[in-house]
């Protein structure tokens, strides 16, 4: 957004001055088109994590539709990539292969797909193209257990990574991920199963999201990711893809007494096996916890008996308690509003990769505008910052934190939204409130009451405003 | 010794040798202990024949634990697995620390007292390894208190918790149920291993939302060694309609991962509300009476099925250790105090035809230096002989030696004197030379005698000689001068007599008196030049001949010298030569003969490791027959004698 050229104007010149300088490349060239392509299409970003934390469900959740997991053969996870697209469609792409389309079906909102008669090691990918809201701005791709750090780093803008307990493991996972040029801009950690903490009690995800706050501050969390956000995926994918059947069975169950209900609701076996008051099959019965768990089902109803009586407030606020939206608000913010600048970034690494492997003359120069370009972007400062200010790291004083994380983008990044004035306010009023910002936070970068942290923060600030008036000068050409 | 039922019956069944040969004199102990008891004792005295006092120690613990009459029941899992829960509601009461982002920190020990009661046993300074021992604390503090407290207090200043322990009236626990909460397995694994080792059964939690991970099969599979009496308790089962699918799932993973253990399912959330609603069915939809009734059948079948099955892999595991390190001394080559007998004897030949060689070289050098010196010498007197010889013809061409002879023979004796001297100095000079490169270019590491040693003992040749004969020099006196005047004058005299007699002068006039002295006085100088020619020739001839004898006796005399200094250098060449050779031959003898002590020591060694390897197999094999299939499946080639 700030400064010009943009740092996405600067990749696009970079790599078409790359392409005409390796022109007789056959396989730099390939490279350097896809990067290019790259560039043209949306965010790219991988759902990683263990076997089991919940990847799948996370990406059904995000998308808001039923789409994952994708299982080749005897039930093997790959790379599952869903774009948007107007029909549903799917192709396998194989290595060293053209791609192969395959049938797909959508009932209900949800994918019917059979890849059993693959094996798993003619897949490399399957793309899917679906008509889902959610993945307009964005690609999700879902990936294996197990998926390495090389992947990662080269073939996705951004992370979510999914685990239950940040371990060490992971953490060393992501630390290796991270190129120096991005540091821990480009992912997000979910705490994934929050609805299965403290045996399911009711209480379960608000006790999640003070461990993840918890997480959020400690040093090595926060030095690979930008922000932890607990997630119980099963309720927000639930929540995300309520359908009408599933409402009316729930409220039905809200109608029965709670002490009967809660009784029934002891276990899973109870539920599935017990005479309910309420006319349910007993595989309607399994399809409901298989979609909800025992605990969705506990929150469900006590949500509608607390007068979340329609299907779209109860959507509403399952998906809201799920964490999801959370999950979704910090995608936005640190990745979907940056996207250009992310996806300049992995465009500016893949050129670094051929200008690393088949080096020559001219390419030296195109190396370090690259290096340049990345270094100077404004954008990383502005996201570590808001990480920062945002898991309570750096604390400004009372009045200044409000305006310090409106003014790097915290919001929104456009000038409007980064003032905080209406988006339809004059260019002199936007330009004077600039001024103001600027001049005030000048002062604070050499305030002497504030510490080290504090003031390098303001610093960052005071450069996001000398950025905004840039971008306000061409109205006076 | 409580719980002496199991022995006996095991006793019955298997007549211990000890009762038919020792039944009057072997001891009570010895004649009433179960077959396990005697594995184990006879095991720990191997491990301190062998000298492995840490696995002595280590099976001595086992022994006390196995013979106390609690069960000791180890409660594991991975992080979030309710492992807390699970005891909380095997006892009905809150006592461990529960919490969503709460862990366990310290054990925490629950076992039976009369009334409830807590406490903290902290030990100062036991998270620093430096400190050896701090005294151990116990403080008491109230029941409720405690998990807060294990929390809380768990790495603090004021010392570290080592554990709580908490005691509640129970009717489970008094019948010797000891339960130990443990922190979550992964914070330390080799603790949790450890304290595995102690423990008489293990409750392993796994969480029902999901089937073994990879990491909690390896752990299950460490602990097994560790402990062999595993139960793993799938916790949660209220959560998750598919839990029977995901014990299915468990059990094939576990069987394929070689861990024997019985799978339990249970609910703690389900065990609560029974305890609340006084709900039988529900207590037994949560699993817990199975898991009682099982930890229960351990505690009174302790002795019967937990302790030879405890004591079979672990004192298998010991005798395989120890057999491993047996075999690894039988199999490495024992380090003996000459290292490589082989080299040296190679080394001693090399040295030996390396010094045949140079003796050989040596005396030929000795041989034609020496010839050099001779021929050296012998023309260097020759030449000096000549000069005095060619002196001697000019002296005499001129001089009367009736004259000079004294002063000659003085002048003459003195030449040859220092021309003997001469020429011996430079021989011995030479031989000198000779006898230092000889002995310089011959290897020998001992004091070398001076080379003038060899050459003491040389004679003057000059001595030998003998002294100048006086040549036969006739003396011409006044009588035959006047002879010979008269003889010449006589001629004279008639000559000239009878030719003035022609002129009529009588034959002696004034005339032929005249010429007669004339012809006298000249037949005198005559007879005197011939005489001292003849003179000359006699001292020449006497000079010369001398000078030859001088010549003979000093080239003799130098060649003895050279012969002489030649024998002893050869000698002295030989001498060492045969000390040196005898040196490095006691050397590769010595060297011989510690190999062939150092190989009878190995065989010797070898056949007692050996002789030990068989008691160890034959232990193993009790073992295995106690451990049943546990010991046997893992390590399929058990202990073989292949040394």
């Amino acid at each position: 957004m700030t400064g010009t050229p943009s740092l996405a104007d600067t990749a696009w010149h970079l790599l078409t001055s790359a392409a005409e300088l390796y022109r007789d490349s056959p396989r730099a060239s390939r490279w350097l088109v896809g990067c290019l392509e790259r560039l043209a299409d949306p965010l790219r970003i991988a759902v990683a994590g263990d076997q089991g934390v919940g990847k799948s469900t996370l990406v059904n959740g995000l998308a808001g539709e039923q789409i994952a997991p994708i299982e080749v053969g005897a039930g093997t996870s790959v790379f599952a990539w869903y774009r948007d697209g107007a029909e549903p469609a799917a192709a396998v792409c194989q290595p060293g292969a053209p791609a192969v389309g395959v049938p797909v079906a959508r009932r209900d909102r949800q994918l019917h797909i059979d890849l059993s008669q693959w094996q798993p090691e003619h897949v490399e990918r399957v793309l899917v193209d679906w008509p889902a809201r959610g993945l307009r701005e964005m690609t999700l791709i879902d990936t294996p257990a197990g998926t390495g750090a090389d992947w990662l780093a080269g073939q996705v803008d951004a992370i979510v990574y999914a685990t239950r307990e940040p371990a060490d493991a992971d953490l060393a996972l992501l630390r290796s991920a991270q190129d120096s040029a991005g540091g821990p801009v480009t992912t997000i950690l979910a705490l994934t199963r929050a609805d299965e903490l403290g045996a399911g009690r009711i209480d379960a995800l608000s006790s999640a999201k003070q461990i993840a706050r918890r997480r959020r501050s400690d040093p090595a969390v926060h030095a690979v990711c930008q922000n932890v956000i607990a997630v119980a995926g099963l309720l927000g994918q639930a929540g995300r893809t309520l359908r009408d059947d599933e409402f009316v069975a729930l409220r039905a169950l809200a109608g029965v007494p709670r002490a009967d209900l809660d009784a029934y609701l002891l276990s899973a076996d109870r539920f599935v096996g017990g005479d309910l008051p309420v006319r349910l099959s007993s595989e309607a019965r399994v399809a409901l916890l298989d979609r909800f768990g025992v605990f969705g089902i506990r929150l469900a109803s006590t949500l509608i008996r607390r007068g979340a009586d329609t299907q779209s407030a109860l959507a509403g606020q399952l998906v809201q308690r799920s964490g999801l939206s959370e999950l979704r608000e910090s995608i936005g913010s640190f990745f979907s509003d940056r996207a250009e600048v992310l996806k300049a970034r992995s465009a500016l690494t893949g050129l670094g990769l051929v200008l690393r492997a088949e080096p020559r003359p001219p390419a030296g120069r195109l190396a370090a505008a690259a290096e340049r370009a990345v270094a100077g972007t404004h954008d990383f400062a502005e996201l570590r910052l808001l990480a920062g200010l945002r898991a309570g790291r750096i604390t400004l004083p009372g009045t200044l934190a409000d305006p310090a994380e409106r003014l790097v983008g915290g919001l929104g990044t456009s000038v409007a939204e980064r003032l905080g004035l209406p988006a339809e306010t004059e260019p002199d009023e936007l330009r004077n409130a600039v001024y103001d910002e600027l001049g005030q936070w000048r002062a604070q970068a050499e305030s002497p009451l504030l510490g080290a942290a504090q003031r390098a923060a303001a610093r960052t600030v005071v450069r996001s405003c000398e950025g905004l008036l840039a971008d306000l000068a061409p109205a006076y050409r | 010794m409580s719980d002496a039922r199991g022995w006996a019956c095991l006793a019955v069944d298997r007549p211990s040798p000890y009762f038919a040969l020792k039944g009057a004199h072997g001891t009570l102990d010895r004649v009433n202990a179960p077959p396990w008891l005697t594995v184990l004792d006879d095991t720990i005295t191997a491990c301190n024949t062998h000298r492995r006092p840490d696995l002595a120690h280590r099976l001595q613990r086992t022994r006390g634990r196995l013979l106390a009459p609690q069960l000791r029941v180890l409660v594991l899992g991975m992080l979030n697995q309710g492992k807390s829960q699970l005891i909380n509601a095997l006892v009905n009461a809150p006592i461990c620390a529960v919490g969503d982002d709460l862990t366990t920190t310290a054990p925490t020990v629950v076992q039976h007292a009369d009334s409830p009661s807590a406490s903290l046993v902290t030990e100062p300074g036991a998270g620093d390894r430096r400190v050896l021992a701090g005294q151990a604390e116990r403080v008491a503090v109230p029941i409720d208190e405690v998990s807060r407290q294990v929390s809380r207090r768990a790495g603090g200043q004021d010392g570290h918790v080592v554990r709580a322990e908490i005691g509640i009236p129970r009717k489970l626990r008094a019948t010797g149920l000891v339960l130990i909460d443990t922190p979550p397995v992964g914070i330390d694994t080799k603790a949790t291993l450890a304290a595995a080792e102690q423990a008489d059964a293990v409750v392993f939690a796994s969480s029902a939302t999901a089937e073994l991970s990879s990491a909690e099969l390896e752990l299950l599979g460490r602990i097994s060694a560790a402990c062999p009496n595993i139960l793993i308790a799938l916790t949660k089962i209220d959560l998750v309609p598919r839990w029977r699918q995901v014990a299915e799932r468990n059990m094939a993973l576990l069987t394929d991962a070689r861990v024997p253990a019985r799978q339990i399912p249970i609910s703690a959330a389900l065990r609560m509300a029974a305890a609340q609603h006084g709900d039988t069915t529900i207590n037994a939809e949560s699993g817990f009476p199975d898991l009682i009734a099982c930890l229960r059948r351990q505690v009174t079948a302790k002795s019967a099925e937990v302790a030879p099955r405890t004591v079979g892999v672990a004192c298998g595991q010991a005798v395989t250790v120890l057999a491993a390190e047996l075999r690894t001394a039988i199999a490495t080559p024992l380090v003996t105090r000459t290292p490589d007998v082989e080299a040296q004897l190679a080394d001693a030949q090399r040295a030996m035809d390396e010094l045949r060689r140079r003796t050989g070289r040596c005396q030929t050098v000795l041989a034609d230096r020496m010839a050099d010196v001779v021929s050296d010498v012998e023309h260097d007197l020759r030449d000096r002989t000549r000069r005095i010889l060619r002196e001697v013809d000019r002296i005499f061409d001129d001089a009367d030696p009736r004259a000079m002879w004294d002063s000659f023979e003085g002048w003459l004796r003195d030449s040859l004197d220092k021309t003997a001297e001469m020429n011996l100095g430079w021989l011995i000079e030479r031989c000198q030379w000779v006898a230092d490169r000889v002995i310089a270019s011959f290897p020998s590491d001992r004091e070398d005698a001076p080379a003038d040693a060899l050459l003491a003992g040389t004679t003057d040749p000059v001595a030998a000689v003998g002294d100048l004969d006086d040549p036969r020099l006739d003396p011409f006196g006044a009588g035959q001068k006047l002879f010979t005047g008269l003889r010449g004058s006589y001629g004279g005299v008639l000559m000239f007599g009878l030719m003035t007699s022609l002129a009529g002068l009588p034959l002696i006039n004034p005339i032929s008196l005249g010429a007669g002295a004339a012809f006298g006085g000249k037949t005198i100088k005559d007879e005197s030049d011939a005489r001292l020619k003849r003179r000359q020739a006699a001292a020449k001839a006497t000079a010369q001949r001398h000078i030859d004898d001088f010549f003979l006796a000093c080239g003799k005399e130098s060649k003895d010298l050279t012969r002489q200094v030649q024998r002893v250098l050869r000698d002295h060449i030989s001498e060492r030569a045969d000390d040196m050779a005898g040196r490095i031959a006691e050397s590769s003898r010595v060297a011989r003969q510690t190999a062939v002590a150092a190989a009878a020591e190995r065989e010797q060694h070898r056949q007692t490791l050996t002789g030990q390897l068989q008691v160890l197999a034959e232990l193993h094999q009790r073992a295995v027959v106690l451990a049943g299939q546990r010991l046997a499946a893992p390590e399929p080639a058990g202990l073989e004698l292949s040394a």
